[in-house]
């Protein structure tokens, strides 16, 4: 099953800050929610055992992420993979920047994922992405605007 | 803005014809289903009341859509107020569960009933959701013939009091006004209705009923009623004529109890089209092997035909409401209505099974969507008259009143 989402947040935080940051494995590793046994693997790299809940069913799934930097200040993608609980996914995430001292942050995230968490069916499924995907740049955001 | 539902708002007015004002509302309904779709979700796992379907209502101004513009509502005709339920429908019947009962059996009984001074007493707050109606008609010894309803009233002062039990009420814990039907003590003729205040000392919740097959999301109660005072300015029509009431209302009702079924057949064959396309077996998509294609025809095919016979009943309902006095177009209306709501709940039910077949082994799994219409929808065929009051209602409108076999 195929998911794409999209979307942009406005960063208080000046563009090449962001930059640095998201791209930086050791601050992603930090920012991760329900995150456990996170651990950097070299600086395009980490994994972590990350813990996904629909209602009160919740699934541990093995997540390693990637980060390349597309075009270097403005552009990087962070693919994430991972498999466990009957289920595998693989998230490829682009992050576009614009901007000055503030800095907006544009992005899309394509998912595919199979397994039993694919039997929820498209629209649920978006719909729980959709409210994961504020909590992650929630706290990405805020955890930007306190670095920078 | 992306919608959940398969036809566009443009595709539906292309079939039946809307207003302006209409393709908003159907458009506000895309939006509310989706943003309900999660919670809805959850507390359905959790077999749990949706507290927030009330307040993803109100936010849409969808609590008022059959009331009046006059009296702050949307003002929809029935057809819209289908439409409109149609596509709320594929969040589940939970959600249908409450806004039928609040709108259908709730405000258009006190629209098409209430005096001036009721109907601008309840329908803006109605309209703006302050107001959450419930239909206090079944009991725990009267279901299906609600003419042996036990509940009473006494005369006292300037109003009544009600003592008695109501039982299987969608929203009674939750509503602010409860419809009660009741008859007069020491009188087994004469049911009157009443709009009770649920905050009156004598009326009480005894039960949340949580132990259902499914609908765990709408409020389902237990309620009693002892010696609550209900002024006389809340008698509902005349006095002694409150089954008038009821059964206009159960007409209104089963229309959108049908239509929330049409939109749980189109959610049905929504994800059974996406789990049959891309899950492989012996090497190809299961939507390949002809017994699925067997499912989705069944699916596709209910779904199509009770459209048809729900947006008939709505037009029809349409119709009698342009001429209230005509007994034969409220007949037509009523039995037209008993044909919907017969052939849709079935019809859901079985499409919920069929694509919970589909789904095979995840299907069997309450995590699966449509094991969630499967349980669900299964009260359809009860709830606002049972399978076989429809059918002796069918079947007596086309024999003759002679024929009813429930006298």
């Amino acid at each position: 099953m195929q998911l794409h989402l999209d979307g942009s947040t406005v960063i208080n935080a000046p563009q090449s800050k962001v930059y640095a940051l998201l791209t930086d494995p050791n601050f992603i590793a930090k920012t991760l929610p329900d995150a456990e046994d996170v651990h950097v693997l070299d600086a395009q790299s980490l994994e972590a055992r990350m813990k996904l809940r629909v209602a009160v069913v919740s699934s541990a799934l093995k997540v390693k992420m990637s980060i390349s930097k597309t075009a270097p200040g403005s552009k990087a993608t962070l693919v994430a993979e991972g498999t466990g609980s009957g289920s595998a996914m693989k998230i490829t995430s682009v992050f576009d920047l614009a901007g000055g001292s503030s800095t907006t942050m544009g992005w899309s995230a394509d998912a595919e994922i199979t397994g039993v968490m694919a039997g929820l069916g498209s629209s649920l499924l978006k719909g729980f992405a959709t409210k994961k995907v504020a909590e992650i740049f929630e706290g990405i955001t805020k955890a930007i605007e306190e670095a920078a | 803005m992306e919608t959940l539902f398969q036809s566009s708002v443009d595709e539906v007015d292309r079939l039946v014809g809307l207003g302006e004002e209409e393709k908003v509302l159907l458009q506000d309904a895309d939006a509310a289903a989706a943003e309900l779709l999660v919670s809805e979700f959850e507390k359905y796992v959790e077999r749990k009341y949706n507290p927030e379907i009330a307040g993803v209502l109100r936010r849409h101004n969808l609590m008022g859509v059959p009331i009046a513009t006059k009296y702050g509502g949307r003002g929809a005709r029935q057809l819209a107020e289908a439409l409109f339920l149609e596509r709320m429908g594929q969040t589940g019947m939970g959600v249908i569960t409450l806004a039928d009962v609040h709108m259908c059996l709730g405000s258009l009984a006190v629209q098409d009933w209430g005096s001036e001074e009721q109907k601008d007493r309840y329908l803006p707050a109605a309209a703006k959701g302050d107001v959450l109606f419930a239909y206090g008609l079944t009991e725990p010894e009267a279901g299906s013939d609600p003419g042996s309803l036990k509940t009473s009233y006494a005369r006292e002062g300037a109003g009544f009091r009600l003592t008695g039990s109501k039982y299987l009420i969608s929203n009674g814990s939750i509503a602010t006004n409860m419809i009660v039907f009741a008859r007069p003590q020491g009188d087994s003729k004469g049911v009157t209705a009443f709009l009770v205040d649920t905050k009156r000392e004598g009326f009480s919740v005894d039960m949340r009923l949580e132990e259902k097959i499914g609908l765990f999301t709408s409020d389902t109660s237990l309620v009693s009623l002892d010696g609550a005072f209900v002024p006389k300015e809340d008698v509902l029509g005349e006095e002694g004529k409150g089954l008038s009431v009821a059964y206009s209302a159960l007409l209104n009702g089963r229309i959108g109890i049908a239509s929330g079924c049409l939109g749980v057949m189109e959610d049905c064959l929504n994800q059974v089209r996406e789990r049959t396309t891309s899950r492989v077996q012996h090497g190809k998509e299961i939507a390949r092997h002809q017994l699925i294609q067997k499912h989705v025809a069944f699916i596709e095919s209910s779904l199509e035909a009770c459209r048809w016979l729900v947006y008939r009943a709505a037009l029809k309902k349409d119709e009698f409401g342009g001429s209230p006095r005509d007994v034969s177009l409220r007949s037509e209306a009523d039995r037209l209505s008993a044909v919907a709501k017969y052939m849709s709940s079935r019809c859901a039910f079985e499409s919920a099974d069929r694509a919970v077949q589909c789904f095979g082994g995840f299907g069997y799994s309450i995590m699966s969507p449509v094991a969630k219409h499967f349980l669900d929808s299964r009260v359809a065929r009860i709830y606002e008259g049972t399978d076989e009051i429809m059918e002796l209602k069918i079947a007596s409108s086309v024999l003759g009143k002679q024929f009813e076999a429930y006298r």
